[in-house]
């Protein structure tokens, strides 16, 4: 198994005192939705190497959106079409290879959806 | 434990892809669970708290094929609403009785990322009850994002969009007999 290369960690802090610069507006909502149950997160807080060149430089690598530290999951929210999301379903895939004890759940734009209008009932 | 399985019906609503659980399977089930609540409840009272308003068909259902004494109340949180300020969630109708020293069954409706459930299971905790367990009349595990204890629960389903038996889209289909997957020309407009 590779080495779990790690970036610097993030605490996600309340969105009320310094938000981090979500990518994408369902990731502050996602954000939202944790603060709104009270549940901890960190934004992006780790970086999984997937690929390695010849010399072993990283040349691919898989930043999952957020990890939720009391359930010890990540999150990946994905706005693609879930037809569209090949390439991203192969680097998860090469991930769950290399880093088994991972827990990682994706969320696609649909689940997303689904998950706010029901929570917004 | 029953799995859905999939398989057209006929007589569905024209809003219906398809009929997942019928008014006999869910009586069938709802029975099964109910007695073995009755089992394990035996000699004691239960106090069957409902989630307003998915719950309360299965709430009534359940309840009324127990054969151990129970008391029934029933609460609300209020709506996740993303902007422009999201809040935190709390309890917006309250139960009319303590629970402290009860025994308490939680019946919820649908379960999926568990954070409703995971919530309500901490605050009902705080307020003492002799025990405190949940009952899902529907579990959708595919969803599940935190790990929450269901001790009893009638069907697992996949994750589709199910209506009826007091699920709602847009506050319709709750009053259907049974459970059924909405055509997705209707869920998307």
């Amino acid at each position: 198994m590779a080495n779990l290369a790690t970036t610097e960690v993030r605490s996600g802090p309340p969105l009320s005192s310094a938000p981090p610069t979500f990518a994408h507006p369902s990731e502050e909502m996602f954000a939202q939705m944790m603060d709104f149950y009270g549940i901890d997160w960190q934004y992006e807080p780790r970086t999984f190497p997937t690929e390695w060149d010849a010399a072993g430089n990283t040349i691919e690598a898989f930043s999952p959106d957020f990890y939720l530290p009391e359930m010890d999951l990540y999150v990946e929210l994905t706005f693609m079409k879930q037809s569209l999301t090949r390439h991203k379903n192969r680097k998860l895939k090469r991930m769950k290879e290399l880093y088994p004890d991972v827990n990682i759940r994706v969320f696609y734009q649909k689940d997303i959806e689904d998950l706010i209008f029901k929570l917004g009932k | 434990m029953n799995v859905a399985l999939e398989i057209p019906r006929p007589e569905a609503h024209p809003d219906i892809e398809r009929i997942l659980f019928t008014e006999e399977e869910i009586r069938a089930r709802v029975s099964e669970v109910a007695a073995e609540i009755s089992r394990d409840y035996a000699g004691r009272r239960v106090t069957l708290i409902a989630v307003l308003r998915g719950s309360v068909f299965f709430l009534t259902d359940l309840a009324r094929a127990l054969t151990v004494p129970a008391r029934i109340d029933f609460l609300a949180i209020s709506p996740f609403t993303p902007r422009p300020e999201p809040g935190v969630v709390r309890i917006i109708k309250d139960l009319e009785e303590s629970i402290e020293g009860e025994d308490v069954l939680l019946v919820e409706d649908v379960v999926d990322t568990g954070l409703t459930l995971r919530y309500l299971l901490r605050s009902l905790t705080s307020r003492l009850p002799r025990s405190l367990a949940a009952c899902a009349f529907l579990d959708k595990t595919p969803r599940r994002l935190v790990d929450v204890p269901i001790r009893y629960r009638c069907f697992e389903i996949p994750d589709r969009f199910v209506v009826g038996y007091g699920l709602d889209y847009h506050q319709l289909y709750r009053n259907l007999r049974y459970v059924g997957v909405v055509k997705s020309e209707v869920f998307r407009g």
